[in-house]
């Protein structure tokens, strides 16, 4: 017998199978890559969509979920779980018609040939309908089931953010926006601002970042003028403010240790003529280092290499500036990969410290004295932020900080750092350190 | 183990009905295996020894999520039948089409195992119906075969005509 479903294409039917495999571990951008396949183009968006808000809100869809159901849905049926979670996404999230997210969910378990869930799903989503208001009331007593977040990193960040949490927690649930870098080695941003206007694409500036833009609708990257001359690129402003802090003079030896996807390596390119070494562990991204690199049409040094075990010619260099964008928890990009909340454990942080403080220690011989390191993380947590850069400052006497003087951001102990939604930034920590 | 060759309706080999199994030694398994690894690479939930053009009464199933929990079945019957239910079926055999079949919900099942041993079991859900795709397979039943005379013609024209370009492919790259 056939396993595949008569219409593997259909939205509901793809997004269940995909978010059956997000519960195995697999990030949802992993997972798209080639998960749309049997789904017809027009369909994409929606599968995305479909995708990108379970998991966002999976924990409070969760909390109904159990509230519905007499007993849990078996492990081994992912897919009907998913199906469930979905079906309520639709109903409390989307502009689908009421009836038409039942129907089609239901239909969507027909065609999974999981001929028992049929019933049950139809009886658990009506039930939510009739209920509604009690049911998200309950939900949302509990903080956990209200911010759909896994009660390690409430924890978290409620200790390290005690006045921002809130906010924070919100902003991470929360449609990011879509930013723009202008490459003002090319053009400058109000050249860049009339471009668009021209093609009917509203935009505005990002305060505090002098190249940033964000759209006000997200569109596809291609359809940007001028993208594919390098005109343009997608980052966020919170990630632009990197190649600013490095201070970067022509002519500068500047390695970027931690490269790919190689975002800020262009930046660096873009804002003056130095000698990059653009480096990373991971040979299969530097080839997106690569790509990147080749649209802006700029040259650098594209070298794989293990940044906490500096050997061959690239870690016999000395470096004017070093940009450490370290191995993260990445809390502070939540709104953009809200899959971090599934996949990423709390048992994970103390590793991820541990080699961050391994890099930090180890690319530092390779800074020239009265040089700039500037290290960075997409993290919210003080652990692997100013924990970390005033562990290093304690441990090595030829480091001392250049403190942050800006308009953006808070002020840490040690570093600077943008939290979500701010200035329609994700959340960064910077902390510039100098070598005497 | 090897990949085996599917055959396509309306291949008149379909039509044989297999013959009980009575060695149950190492050419058994290795069919069994070679069956398994041909279904999960169709991929498909069910697959039928005379479908690959083999005699013997041997079915093997998995309709687990993760493809993890193989089934194989020798001499398979079913004791009892209870419920009715429709749903689409497809079948590695008649690849691209789909069409409802009312089959039983629950069905009680006595079968042989690899090694010869009696097992009884019962099944619902997606597992009853795979077992009654695959047993009917063993009888030279296909699950188009209750469609409109018409319907099937359509069928059989539409898959005549794949094979027979898939054939030319084939030729074509051997060239």
């Amino acid at each position: 017998m056939n396993g595949r479903t008569p219409d593997p294409g259909n939205p509901r039917v793809a997004a269940a199978r995909l978010l059956r495999q997000l519960a195995d571990g697999r990030s949802i951008s992993d997972l798209l890559e080639q998960g749309l396949d049997a789904v017809s183009p027009r369909d994409r968006g929606l599968v995305k969509e479909f995708c990108f808000g379970v998991a966002r809100w999976r924990p409070r869809l969760e909390r109904i979920a159990a509230q519905l159901l007499s007993k849990p849905i078996k492990p081994k049926e992912g897919e009907v779980q998913a199906l469930i979670l979905l079906g309520l996404y639709q109903l409390i999230y989307m502009r689908v018609a009421p009836h038409a997210a039942v129907a089609e969910t239901v239909e969507a378990a027909r065609l999974l040939r999981k001929a028992w869930a049929v019933g049950l799903v139809n009886a658990l989503l009506r039930r939510f309908q009739r209920e509604r208001e009690t049911l998200l009331t309950l939900a949302d007593a509990d903080p956990l089931s209200r911010y759909a977040v896994p009660d390690w990193l409430f924890r978290r960040i409620r200790t390290d953010w005690p006045d921002q949490w809130e906010a924070i927690l919100q902003a991470a649930n929360s449609h990011p926006p879509m930013s723009l870098r202008v490459n003002l080695a090319t053009n400058s941003r109000e050249q860049y601002l009339s471009l668009l206007a021209a093609s009917g694409i509203e935009a505005a500036p990002i305060p505090h970042v002098p190249s940033g833009l964000v759209l006000g609708t997200p569109m596809d990257a291609e359809s940007l003028p001028g993208f594919t001359e390098g005109r343009v690129s997608i980052q966020d402003g919170g990630a632009q403010l990197a190649a600013v802090l490095l201070d970067l003079q022509a002519g500068q030896q500047v390695l970027d240790a931690c490269a790919a996807p190689g975002g800020k390596s262009g930046h660096i390119m873009e804002a003056a003529a130095v000698r990059l070494t653009a480096m990373d562990l991971d040979q299969r991204r530097l080839e997106r280092v690569r790509q990147n690199l080749q649209r802006l049409g700029v040259t650098a040094a594209v070298v794989q290499g293990d940044a906490a075990k500096p050997q061959g010619a690239w870690a016999d260099r000395q470096y004017d500036r070093i940009l450490l964008d370290v191995p993260c928890s990445a809390t502070g990009v939540i709104r953009r990969h809200p899959d971090i909340k599934l996949l990423r454990r709390a048992q994970d942080i103390p590793a991820l410290v541990k080699i961050q403080g391994e890099i930090l220690r180890a690319v530092w011989p390779l800074l020239k004295p009265g040089g700039l390191l500037l290290y960075a993380t997409c993290s919210l947590l003080s652990d692997e932020n100013e924990v970390q850069v005033r562990r290093f400052l304690e441990q090595a006497p030829d480091a001392r900080e250049r403190v942050i003087m800006a308009d953006w951001g808070h002020c840490r102990p040690t570093g600077r750092q943008t939290l979500p939604g701010e200035a329609t930034m994700d959340g960064f920590y910077y902390a510039c350190l100098e070598k005497i | 183990m090897a990949i085996l060759n599917i055959l396509h309706f309306p291949d008149p080999r379909l039509r044989n009905k297999a013959q009980v199994v009575k060695s149950f030694d190492d050419d058994l398994r290795k069919l069994a295996a070679d069956m398994l690894e041909t279904m999960y690479q169709a991929p498909g939930i069910g697959l039928a020894s005379i479908q690959v053009n083999d005699p013997r009464r041997l079915v093997v199933i998995d309709v687990s999520e993760n493809h993890d929990d193989p089934l194989c079945l020798v001499n398979p019957e079913i004791l009892e039948k209870h419920g009715e239910h429709k749903m689409d079926e497809g079948c590695l055999s008649v690849p691209g089409v789909y069409e409802p079949v009312v089959r039983a919900t629950d069905i009680k099942v006595r079968a042989q195992n690899l090694d010869g041993e009696i097992i009884e079991f019962e099944a619902d859900d997606l597992l009853a119906v795979c077992i009654q795709h695959e047993l009917d397979h063993l009888d030279g039943k296909l699950f188009i075969d209750n469609l409109s005379s018409l319907k099937r013609q359509r069928i059989r024209k539409k898959l005549e005509k794949e094979d027979r370009q898939a054939q030319q492919d084939a030729v074509g790259q051997a060239l």
